[in-house]
């Protein structure tokens, strides 16, 4: 039966080894060596196996003298001669294939690029390589972690999601970007943004305020907030993908911007905010790379509804999912040990709704803008 | 009123009672004709110790007339008996003795021979020869019904003699009378003359029509019980068919036994006292039964506060009552079996594989018990697997049957018509053949016919099939009121589900399977005259359930184990349709060669499916010899290895290989 199956794309001339920036020779010898573990079992008459790092909260452990989140040794051994684990097996060494190919011919492309390079029928049946993205995306992540190779590294990027504005000049690939003259949009903040695409020139701005999603930053940029308090504005469009927090870590770290962030008042902002902090569990493995432990929540704050005297009318009540998902974060080993967060959550859980920052627009359009962010900035009143 | 009382004979009363006989239909007149005259033939083959041959033959005269002509390679009957065996009812040697035979009463064949005369004014005729130089005599046999007489019509009442030899023959074929005058060369064992023998040809009003209760499942089964007989059968179409013998060896002759005295009852035990020789009532409990000694003998007539020596003719009614009372209080030790012939866990395997195609087969013989006083026991043989009689059937039976059957839609055809053949599956073979369920087998054209019978062929009915009961009794099918039977009341009851077949509660187990119960007695308690359904005593039920179960733990071994080897191949399967990829993808990652790495990951693939799939019994302990876990008597059909072990074969086009997994 299946012998190779017919190469549908003869291969590109490929870049010889010398060539290759010395990221991309790491991550090929990691590749190879991957295939060279499976030909030792086989020579050996041995099921071969992978032992892939796991990506799950037991094998997460918060770094205390960090603070940020960091992985464990913990790992799940993958087998081809396993029934549920045959297929997974398979997928994890065609992205190795598809990794093996990008790099060799100095191309990226997306996740789902990379989902239509490998997605074909296996020979002999009617079934797929990979039956939808997810997939496929989800070997990418084990094969990151397995390489030990970040997702830049094996030349792939996910969708571009997120803005930025301010006194900034941004040099990407070449093109220099003056991030104080974008009009009515922002930068987007591309997927892979490593120092040698992307570098920093002309920083004036003195500190960066990080909204949740982009209709608050439309506000904040058409009353040209950046511009009256000297700082950089980002957005991430909810939960704020690799790239956009790799750039705040890189703008934080290199040039010692401090962040606050501005989200909703509910246990998704809770929760933004801790990834942004502490690094996610699913990418445990980027912390060092993305978490910014300095980073600080302004608002809004539970107490936000009598402060700023709002009506009960923008009240959003809360659900038993947003009470269960409020107590897992309020359990997090780091929120668990500060009162001030602690007093936050079992607030919003005794108010027993959730306010949107676009609920202080009931007040006056501008009232974020003009009110409440420089009152909290001028009184240092912000969680951390 | 009093002067219309009158005797009436036993010929007349059966006229009127035919259903008690088994002649209420034309079809199952048919049927009961052939069966009492090959069940005689086996008896009196047997017990001559001669290995039975039977030649059947169906002629349709008319319309709905038909002829059955039965011979058999017996001893022959003397020229004054034939009259008297098949002339007159109640006339046997069978009735009076307690011995293991398939016919008792001695009704059989008479009331067919009467049943023909009456429908069709035919006489019976018969032609017996007793030794390879002796005369045959010929017969014909008409029954009086009134006298219970026979009147033999031809040779002015006397029957005619036929020459030994040449002439003889010649004789029989200027009359027109058929004789089998030689065995068929067969196995390199030339052509010989059959020497002695008897033939008997009966016409009457039938119908003839195949599938379920017919002549031809009688055939079969009958064939499947006597794996020492061999069969010739010739239907109305004149399509021969031949059930050879699997083995030479006759059954062990049974033996006569006196009756036990617990199963006696007072008017018989009344009748018992008026006719003994003996003088006292200790000796006649000595003489007429069986177990009892003179210490037994004493015991009863003490309970019954009788005198020992009091003479049998001088017991009153009421101390006749008490004797009885007596009898069933004593400890009687129970009557011995060896007057019972098992067909024989060995034989009843022969049989099986003979007739029924499949995959496993198994059987299990039960010891002797008793009921009533009445020794008997239990046989169970299983088939599990290969196709039921829906595939076995061929486009030329399936227009005949078409066009004979009396069912109203296509869907109770299919339903009726064939064995082991449930509603589910026959609605999935109408839906495959994009036949209406209503439409009437009549009225078919032969295009939907060639359909219906692909999709026959195609749909896999092993989910929707039901299991077949075979019932036997002294090796006798038994082939109406499943329903009522004892035997189908003891499969339905057995827990099938512990041995791996589905089961819904009430009903027999779905799957290919085939169960075969033979039960052996001296005396058969048939539920009627008919011989149709068995009847329920505690003791045969007993019987019956440990037997099924017997089976029913070999069965579930083995499907347990295909089941493994099963799952194996599909595992295997799944392996394989993943490594050329993971081959190739090496291949590309490393440079190597990706066939070289591919043959190495099959053979592990191969040796990691191997280690689980077949030396494991059901506790997952290795064995050494996988058939000596299933014990004695088992036949395992080795299947294809292709299809065992998921080798996948790329375009499987027929439904009955194991399902390719889907998962993944």
């Amino acid at each position: 039966m299946a012998k190779r199956k017919p190469k549908t794309n003869e291969r590109a001339a490929a870049k010889p080894m010398s060539e290759l920036s010395p990221a991309d020779r790491k991550t090929l010898t990691a590749l190879t060596g991957l295939g060279e573990r499976v030909i030792a079992c086989a020579e050996r008459s041995r099921p071969p196996h992978l032992d892939i790092p796991s990506r799950t909260l037991s094998n997460v452990r918060f770094n205390q003298s960090k603070r940020i989140l960091e992985m464990g040794s913990g790992t799940n051994r993958r087998e081809l001669f396993n029934l549920s684990q045959a297929k997974a097996y398979m997928q994890t060494l065609l992205v190795g294939t598809g990794a093996k190919r990008l790099i060799e011919q100095g191309k990226t492309t997306s996740l789902r690029g990379l989902y239509y390079m490998l997605k074909h029928t296996i020979e002999g049946t009617k079934e797929e390589t990979f039956d939808e993205q997810g997939e496929s995306d989800s070997m990418i992540e084990d094969a990151e972690v397995l390489l030990n190779a970040l997702r830049e590294e094996l030349h792939l990027y996910a969708q571009k999601r997120g803005e930025m504005v301010g006194p900034i000049t941004v040099i990407d690939s070449g093109d220099e970007i003056d991030c104080t003259r974008m009009g009515s949009g922002g930068y987007g903040i591309p997927s892979i943004v490593e120092p040698d695409r992307i570098q920093f020139r002309n920083c004036k701005a003195t500190f960066i305020l990080h909204v949740e999603k982009d209709t608050v930053w439309q506000r904040f940029n058409e009353d040209k907030f950046w511009r009256k308090h000297n700082c950089i504005l980002t957005h991430g469009a909810g939960q704020p993908p690799r790239g956009v927090r790799r750039m705040l870590y890189r703008l934080n770290a290199e040039l010692g911007l401090p962040i606050y962030c501005v989200l909703d008042n509910d246990p998704w902002g809770y929760y933004i905010y801790s990834v942004i902090k502490q690094g996610s569990i699913n990418l445990a493995y980027e912390s060092k790379r993305m978490a910014i432990p300095s980073v600080r929540f302004l608002g809004l704050r539970s107490i936000d509804f009598e402060r700023c005297r709002l009506t009960p009318s923008v009240q959003i009540r809360l659900n038993d999912q947003d009470r269960k998902r409020a107590k897992q974060i309020a359990g997090y080993p780091w929120f668990a040990n500060k009162r001030p967060w602690q007093k936050e959550i079992d607030l919003m859980l005794k108010n027993g709704f959730k306010l949107e920052v676009e609920s202080l627009i009931s007040k006056d359009i501008s009232y974020v803008t003009e009110e409440y962010v420089p009152t909290r900035l001028a009184e240092s009143d912000f969680l951390d | 009123m009093a002067a219309k009382q009158r005797e009436i004979s036993v010929s007349e009363f059966f006229t009127k009672n035919k259903h008690l006989l088994g002649f209420d239909n034309p079809r199952k007149a048919l049927l009961t004709t052939v069966k009492e005259a090959v069940d005689n033939s086996l008896d009196a083959c047997e017990e001559a110790g001669i290995v039975p041959e039977i030649w059947v033959k169906l002629t349709q005269v008319k319309p709905n007339h038909f002829r059955v002509s039965v011979q058999d390679n017996g001893p022959g009957i003397v020229k004054n008996q034939i009259p008297l065996i098949f002339g007159k009812l109640l006339y046997g040697s069978k009735f009076h003795r307690l011995r293991m035979s398939r016919g008792q009463q001695g009704i059989g064949i008479s009331a067919a021979g009467m049943n023909g005369w009456m429908t069709t004014g035919a006489p019976v005729k018969i032609i017996s020869k007793i030794g390879a130089n002796k005369p045959a005599h010929y017969f014909e046999i008409q029954i009086n019904t009134q006298l219970n007489r026979p009147e033999i019509k031809n040779g002015k009442g006397e029957g005619v003699d036929i020459p030994a030899g040449p002439k003889g023959l010649e004789y029989l074929a200027s009359q027109g009378i058929e004789w089998v005058a030689t065995y068929e060369a067969r196995d390199g064992v030339p052509e010989r003359d059959v020497k002695s023998g008897t033939r008997v040809t009966i016409e009457l009003a039938a119908k003839y029509q195949r599938g379920r209760g017919s002549v031809d499942e009688y055939i079969e089964l009958t064939a499947i019980a006597n794996p020492h007989v061999t069969l010739h059968f010739e239907d109305p179409d004149g399509n021969p068919r031949t059930y050879a013998r699997s083995t030479r060896h006759l059954p062990p002759e049974p033996k006569e036994i006196k009756p036990h005295p617990y199963g006696v009852e007072l008017g018989t035990l009344v009748t018992m006292f008026e006719r003994t020789k003996a003088p006292t009532l200790g000796q006649f409990f000595v003489t007429s039964f069986s177990r009892v000694s003179s210490a037994v003998a004493r015991r009863i007539c003490e309970r019954a506060g009788v005198g020992i020596r009091m003479s049998p003719k001088n017991v009153p009614s009421e101390k006749a009552n008490g004797l009885y009372q007596a009898i069933q209080e004593t400890r009687i030790k129970a009557p011995t079996t060896d007057c019972i012939a098992p067909i024989g866990e060995d034989l009843l395997l022969k049989g099986l594989r003979h007739v029924l195609p499949g995959e496993f087969y198994c059987a299990a013989t039960r010891p002797p018990a008793v009921y009533r006083g009445n020794p008997f026991l239990i046989e169970v043989g299983l088939t599990y697997g290969g196709g039921g009689s829906v595939e076995k059937v061929s486009l030329d039976v399936l227009r005949e049957l078409l066009s004979q059957t009396d069912a109203r839609t296509l869907r109770q055809f299919l339903i009726n018509t064939f064995d082991g053949l449930g509603p589910d599956a026959a609605d999935r073979i109408l839906a495959e053949a994009e036949a209406g369920t209503r439409v009437a087998p009549g009225k078919l054209k032969p295009k939907d016919i060639e359909r219906l019978f692909e999709s026959m062929r195609n749909i896999s009915v092993g989910d929707g099939q039901v299991m077949q009961v075979l019932r036997y009794a002294n090796r006798v099918p038994l082939q109406f009121k499943q329903r009522d039977c004892a035997i189908t009341d003891s499969v339905i009851q057995t827990n099938w589900r512990a041995y791996g077949l589905s089961q819904s509660r009430g009903a027999l187990p779905a799957g290919p399977v085939s169960v075969m119960v033979h039960i052996a007695s001296v005396w058969v308690p048939f539920t009627s005259e008919s011989k149709e359904a068995i009847a329920s005593y505690p003791e045969i039920q007993k019987e019956l359930r440990l037997a099924l179960q017997a089976v029913g733990r070999k069965l579930g071994m083995y499907l347990r184990r295909r089941k493994r080897v099963q799952q194996e191949g599909e595992r295997r399967s799944i392996f394989l349709r993943y490594l050329g990829e993971v081959a190739s993808a090496v291949g590309e990652i490393n440079g190597v060669d990706a066939d070289g790495l591919y043959g190495q990951l099959l053979k592990v693939a191969k040796r990691k499916t191997a280690e689980a799939d077949m030396k494991l019994d059901e506790r997952g302990k290795a064995i050494a010899d996988e058939h000596s876990a299933f014990g004695d008597n088992v036949i395992i059909v080795e299947q294809d290895a292709k299809t065992m072990f998921g080798e996948r074969a790329t375009a499987a086009p027929s439904g009955n290989s194991p399902r390719s997994a889907t998962a993944g």
